[in-house]
């Protein structure tokens, strides 16, 4: 049990990374952005890519991995996303929808369809309490927290992040004092998309490598960023581990019921809500 | 989208109201032809599969072009009346007319489920919860319910022929997909001419002021997605009929993009537009993916280009040049020379 409940942090962590990203990005741009995942499949990709480079040395070609999807996320920000502010929430889901298809092509062109093998960097266990853990989910757990920390005080103590949260708030007052909001618009999509590119990264090691690996967990994302709110920072990051704990629990004791019990704690959670967005 | 934008406020122009009897009955001539001549052209059995999908585009046109909730989920009820006119078929009796009639019941009644949840919501919600609950139904005929509807793999339902009708018969089939069809199409279009319709279409534009003006909305979008839901279901169990075969296929999640695909190259909220999107879809579907290889590129770039440039569709520019030579010559705007 107590090991359910450890795995449920791990992946609730790995949902934190992902749907970060989707929640600022719907909260700031009003953009559903379905490419979201499409720079956590190519983050691992490139993760793949650069490990036989590095002597398979894990953290550089993660770094590498997540720097590379910053000019990738960089182009569907400024030509795509860009061009759909303010327009029909259907628009911005279909275009986003449809960068997803070229993305997953792309992928396929580059790396083929077959899922690639891919295995744990770190396979040592550690004892605590008469139990083994796997460091490498401890530390998929630290990162989030660490995370959560930082992306707190970012919100709170840097200029950056204030406007960001402000313009979370009324992007139209923020405007009106003069700042430039579609730069910093530009800037969190940006770290969204290298935050989901971080997901992928630690994600890969313990699941399957296959050019629709986003499209699955893209789902999970969406169901957590509804079920937190959307655009609402410290919802994300509750619901995120409380659909984590869910699907860990459910993986116990049904293991093919894990993803769709999220999709039911999710139609459940919006019977109650009001609905906004 | 529709031609109400650039006029910004106002009620949405109810154009072709009083539509004539004897019009009405062209239209759906034309239509038939059309699919006639498509026959030589193309195989029949390709065209009945045609049929099919441009029945299932007009339903989820219903729900986008019309009442404006885009829905990523709506291949869920076109599985649910696949599977549930397979499992009749296989288990209980052979009758296809019944099978069908259960079919389209139960998606209609899985509408009256999960309409007052689905309803609710607007925008992206409502494409996600779709989206949701399609993925819940396909999981569940995947694997909980894998012991009656044998999972991945899928399971035939043979049709018993009943009098001279004959479901293996290709023209039978194609027969029965055209008439439904132009059913389909000729209910829709009394609907969406009728006041109703028209109530539909102003909760696209404007709910709040619909409701200003008395309306429940929540009914009127409850009841048009029961329908739009029925009629899914209704294509569903001609798909089960067309193949003799019912898999997990049919409400794959990932699928959904086709129909929103079709909706949008046809032109969006107009009955014809699905009919031509449908065809249009069907078409790159079945030959490109032949030709070019990366198809599912294809898509993605062609989307980009509706939603950027092309947002109106076939149909709807279709309608655009029918104005422009409708009018008087002297009014005939200078900018339009080329249409």
């Amino acid at each position: 049990m107590l090991y359910t409940i450890f795995y449920g942090f791990s992946i609730g962590a790995i949902l934190y990374f992902v749907s970060i990203g989707l929640s600022l990005t719907f909260g700031t741009m009003r953009v559903v952005n379905f490419a979201h995942t499409l720079t956590y499949s190519i983050g691992v990709y490139v993760l793949i890519t650069f490990i036989p480079w590095l002597q398979g040395n894990f953290i550089p070609a993660a770094v590498i991995a997540i720097l590379a999807v910053v000019p990738i996320s960089y182009l569907i920000e400024r030509f795509i996303i860009r061009r759909l502010y303010g327009e029909s929430l259907d628009y911005t889901f279909i275009a986003t929808f449809a960068i997803t298809l070229i993305g997953v092509d792309t992928i396929k062109l580059i790396w083929g369809v077959n899922p690639l093998p891919f295995s744990t960097p770190m396979s040592t266990y550690l004892d605590f309490w008469g139990m083994t853990f796997p460091v490498y989910r401890i530390l998929i757990f630290a990162i989030a927290i660490v995370l959560f920390l930082g992306l707190e005080l970012f919100f709170r103590k840097t200029i950056v992040g204030k406007i960001v949260v402000a313009a979370l708030d009324d992007k139209d007052g923020v405007r009106c004092l003069g700042v430039r909001v579609d730069k910093y618009f530009s800037l969190m999509f940006i770290i969204g998309s290298a935050l989901a590119a971080l997901g992928g990264v630690l994600y890969a090691p313990i699941s399957a490598v296959q050019p629709y690996m986003g499209l699955s967990i893209l789902l999970l994302a969406f169901a957590v960023v509804i079920v937190g709110g959307m655009g609402n920072l410290r919802g994300t990051f509750i619901s995120a581990f409380a659909l984590g704990m869910v699907m860990a629990l459910t993986a116990r004791y049904w293991s093919q019921g894990a993803e769709t019990m999220v999709f039911i704690v999710m139609a459940i959670v919006l019977c109650f809500r009001p609905l906004d967005a | 989208m529709k031609q109400t934008d650039s006029q910004g406020i106002g009620p949405a122009p109810v154009l072709n109201l009083p539509v004539k009897k004897e019009k009405r009955a062209m239209e759906i001539l034309i239509i038939g032809i059309g699919f006639l001549i498509l026959v030589p052209l193309i195989s029949i059995h390709r065209v009945t599969d045609f049929m099919i999908f441009c029945i299932f585009a007009l339903s989820f046109d219903l729900l986008y072009g019309y009442m404006g909730r885009l829905s990523f989920g709506h291949l869920l009820y076109l599985g649910t009346g696949a599977y549930i006119y397979g499992l009749l078929i296989k288990y209980f009796q052979t009758n296809a007319f019944l099978a069908i009639l259960c079919g389209v019941l139960a998606a209609g009644f899985l509408g009256i489920l999960l309409g007052p949840i689905m309803v609710r919501a607007t925008g992206a919600c409502f494409s996600l919860m779709a989206l949701a609950f399609n993925q819940i139904g396909f999981f569940l005929v995947l694997s909980p319910l894998k012991h009656i509807t044998n999972g991945e793999d899928g399971f035939g339902a043979h049709a018993q022929s009943i009098g001279f009708l004959n479901f293996s018969s290709k023209t039978t089939m194609f027969l029965l997909a055209l008439i439904l069809l132009l059913l389909v199409f000729y209910v829709l279009k009394r609907l969406t001419a009728s006041p109703y319709g028209i109530l539909v279409r102003s909760i696209k534009e404007d709910e709040n002021r619909v409701r200003f003006l008395g309306y429940n909305t929540y009914f009127y979008k409850w009841v048009t997605f029961v329908i739009a839901s029925s009629i899914a279901g209704l294509a569903g169990t001609l798909t089960a009929l067309n193949y003799k075969f019912v898999n997990p296929n049919v409400m794959d999640v990932h699928q959904n993009v086709g129909v929103v695909f079709a909706c949008l190259i046809g032109g969006a909220g107009n009955l014809y537009g699905a009919i031509i999107g449908g065809v249009a879809y069907m078409m790159i579907s079945n030959y490109l993916a032949i030709y070019i290889h990366r198809w599912e590129m294809f898509l993605g770039l062609s989307m980009l280009i509706i939603v950027f440039k092309f947002r109106k569709g076939i149909w709807g520019n279709i309608q655009d040049i029918g104005e422009y030579f409708r009018r008087p010559k002297e009014i005939r705007p200078a900018a339009q020379k080329g249409a």
